[in-house]
């Protein structure tokens, strides 16, 4: 990533947060809902299916770039393989060298952390961060939020220049990172183009921004930019690029523990 | 035989000179070794009562639980436990709940991960005479359930003064985060090496961060009126929770004491068993510190090597100080032998002379050594933040020296004298009166 793209990327958030803040009334949601209203669920169950890349193999290339006041720019790029069909994907990190041959592999619920230094796999929580940055794991694979939330209706909201339907996640567990969550989806696309991610105590923790998605078969899409910001870490952003999109059968001995290990000599 | 003892002592100091440089070496040993067992004993003691009074009981019940398919750091139906502990201990043993886990403190862009200690401020009033508040009080403290004690080194670390709000975000044992906000009610420092990270809070709120039921603590801490009791209360422990449906189990070794009791508040496991249950880990203080136990073991074995050391050196000058001596008493050897004195009184004289200046020289050194020891413990400031903090009482190194230790190495030293002084003095002994007589040095 340049520093021209960063540059864009930062101003494209910039603007974002700048206009986020227009969050309309109708603040219907409540705190403790325990239900899931058919409306909220059928626009989730509609960005859901978008980004459900089931029947589709998907390789691409994501870098992260990790910006913290006070501390040098730390950069990662990972190679993505997935298979939203099976429910799994596999992650190898190619940059820096202190990270290359490290990677996840990801088959249903369980999340495995490869660590070439020891030759090891720890099982992880299908939710960590990859690389101790702002982004989670489970970015990369098929979304399922209506297993894991109660969805409701909060209102709508301006996004950068998009008009936003918000929907607020309720976790009916709390075994997940965020029990709280507000989606806003995009109307003219249904599409997230910003998350908001709370604690318990409904403090809020990041906010991502979906700035860009790309189209790679009908109806089909896959995010190109995001931006993920820690609200408590003074000035921490995360931003991510997916470059290299292709969506070539990929080898079936690229989900499994041993094309990590292999990967890794 | 009396006579023979008084005759000794007399001879003690014949060849002054001689008889002052075999003795300083005896004062040094015992000197050297008063130093050493005090030092082990008052580590020993330090760190037990430094422990007790800040991180585990006199017995520590810790353990997990399993619900739902996973497994828990941490008690559940805690108030049961405890009523079990009171009703099969007595009411002269109290148990205190604490609550512990890492959590990260945000402040004006500054952010630290802390280990939190939950504490109920009405119950666990013994923290409260170790700290030294620079800022806010006790009282404020525990007036304010959101309140937060900090260490002097962490307020610095953030530049938070009294009254200060903080965030504080962790991860919860569920996997969720969760955040609160916690107001700076005291800034303390303390002498307890166990006690400096602590960064105090009220139970509950720990708690509720960290989305725990209300029946749920991280540890209860057992105090008995008798310490020495720990180990038959532990027994007793464990057989009345047991009954009422908790599984109870002891630590296999110290190593496992010691985490048992250390365990703070983290990310649940799969439960393969897949059953509910509570499982109790009774730990006694003496298992806690079995690791301290080893270490003041290790020091007083190099302790004891470096003094096998030179007591053998010493041995040697007795073996050759003796030799001589022997040598230039064959007259008054030879006399004693014709007046009557058999050879055993003769050789028994001899001994008696090294025992007897072994026992005045060693007793002078174990008595100048607990001396230095009680000098260097009540005015020598050792800074606390160095590596000797863990030893430390009050700002002065904790050394014990005690009258049976020294009397032990008094007794061990003269034993030694009388053991190499016997074989020269057995020679002495042997020879005959007519030998010894018509001999000249």
């Amino acid at each position: 990533m340049n520093a021209r793209t960063i540059s864009a990327l930062a101003l494209a958030a910039a603007l974002a947060t700048s206009q986020g803040a227009s969050l309309q009334a109708q603040q219907t949601a409540s705190a403790a809902a325990k239900a899931t209203d058919p409306k909220a669920a059928s626009l989730v169950g509609g960005f859901e299916d978008k980004l459900d890349l089931g029947g589709i193999d998907v390789t691409d290339t994501f870098t992260l770039v990790q910006k913290k006041a006070g501390e040098a720019d730390k950069v990662l790029r990972i190679q993505i393989y997935r298979r939203d069909a099976a429910d799994t994907f596999t992650l190898l990190f190619q940059y820096p060298n202190s990270e290359k041959g490290k990677g996840y592999w990801r088959s249903g619920d369980d999340l495995y952390l490869y660590l070439p230094s020891t030759r090891e796999f720890v099982y992880r929580n299908r939710k960590d961060d990859v690389g101790s940055t702002d982004v989670r794991a489970d970015l990369f694979g098929k979304p399922n939020t209506l297993a894991q939330y109660w969805a409701s209706l909060a209102g709508t909201a301006k996004v950068a220049s998009w008009d936003c339907d918000v929907v607020r996640l309720d976790a009916k567990q709390l075994d997940v990172d965020f029990p709280v969550q507000k989606l806003y989806l995009r109307r003219s696309d249904g599409l997230p183009v910003k998350v908001e991610s709370f604690s318990a105590g409904e403090t809020l923790l990041r906010t991502s921004y979906y700035i860009e998605y790309k189209e790679i078969a009908k109806g089909k899409f896959i995010f190109t930019k995001l931006l993920a910001v820690d609200a408590l870490e003074n000035d921490q952003k995360t931003y991510l690029t997916n470059e290299g999109i292709s969506t070539s059968r990929i080898a079936d001995y690229t989900f499994s523990k041993a094309f990590l290990e292999e990967q890794s000599r | 035989m009396g006579r023979l003892a008084a005759m000794a002592f007399k001879n003690v100091f014949r060849n002054p000179r001689r008889s002052f440089t075999l003795g300083i070496n005896y004062s040094i040993v015992a000197l050297i070794l008063t130093a050493l067992l005090a030092f082990s004993r008052g580590a020993a003691d330090n760190v037990s009562t430094s422990v007790v009074r800040a991180s585990a009981g006199h017995v520590t019940i810790s353990g997990q639980y399993a619900k739902d398919g996973r497994i828990y750091n941490g008690l559940l139906r805690a108030p049961e436990i405890e009523a079990i502990a009171a009703k099969t201990l007595g009411p002269k043993a109290s148990v205190l709940p604490r609550y512990l886990m890492q959590s990260a403190v945000y402040y004006k862009g500054l952010s630290k991960r802390l280990s939190f200690t939950g504490i109920e401020p009405g119950l666990d009033t013994g923290l409260a005479g170790q700290m030294r508040f620079s800022g806010g009080s006790w009282a404020e403290w525990a007036g304010d359930p959101s309140g937060v004690a900090l260490p002097k080194d962490v307020a610095q670390y953030f530049g938070l003064q009294v009254g200060d709000d903080v965030v504080v975000s962790t991860r919860t044992r569920f996997g969720a985060f969760n955040t609160g906000i916690l107001k700076v009610r005291g800034v303390y420092s303390t002498d307890n090496y166990f006690m400096n990270g602590f960064v105090l809070t009220h139970l509950a709120f720990l708690r509720g961060l960290d989305l725990a039921s209300d029946d749920s603590v991280t540890a209860l801490y057992v105090y008995l009126s008798d310490p020495s009791g720990a180990s038959a209360a532990r027994e007793r422990l464990s057989a009345a929770p047991a009954s009422a449906g908790f599984e109870v189990s002891s630590p296999k070794d110290d190593t496992e004491a010691i985490a048992a009791v250390s365990a703070a508040s983290v990310r649940y496991e799969a439960d393969k068993e897949g059953r509910d249950r509570v499982m109790l880990k009774l730990s006694t203080i003496g298992e806690v510190l079995g690791i301290v136990r080893s270490i003041v073991a290790a020091v007083d074995g190099i302790g004891g090597l470096v003094a096998a050391v030179m007591l053998f050196v010493v041995a040697i000058s007795i073996f050759i100080n003796l030799r001589m001596s022997v040598n230039e008493r064959l007259r008054e050897i030879g006399t004693m032998r014709a007046i009557g004195l058999d050879s055993g009184a003769v050789t028994g004289l001899f001994v008696m002379e090294g025992v007897a200046l072994a026992l005045m020289f060693s007793l002078a050194g174990a008595i100048a050594g607990a001396l230095a020891c009680l000098a260097v413990g009540a005015w020598i400031p050792v800074p606390a933040g160095g590596s000797l903090a863990i030893l430390l009482n009050s700002g002065r190194l904790a050394l014990e020296p005690r009258l049976g230790d020294m009397l032990c190495i008094v007794l061990a030293i003269a034993a030694m004298a009388a053991a190499f002084s016997y074989f020269p003095a057995r020679r002495g002994g042997r020879i005959r009166p007519v030998e010894a007589l018509a001999s000249t040095f």
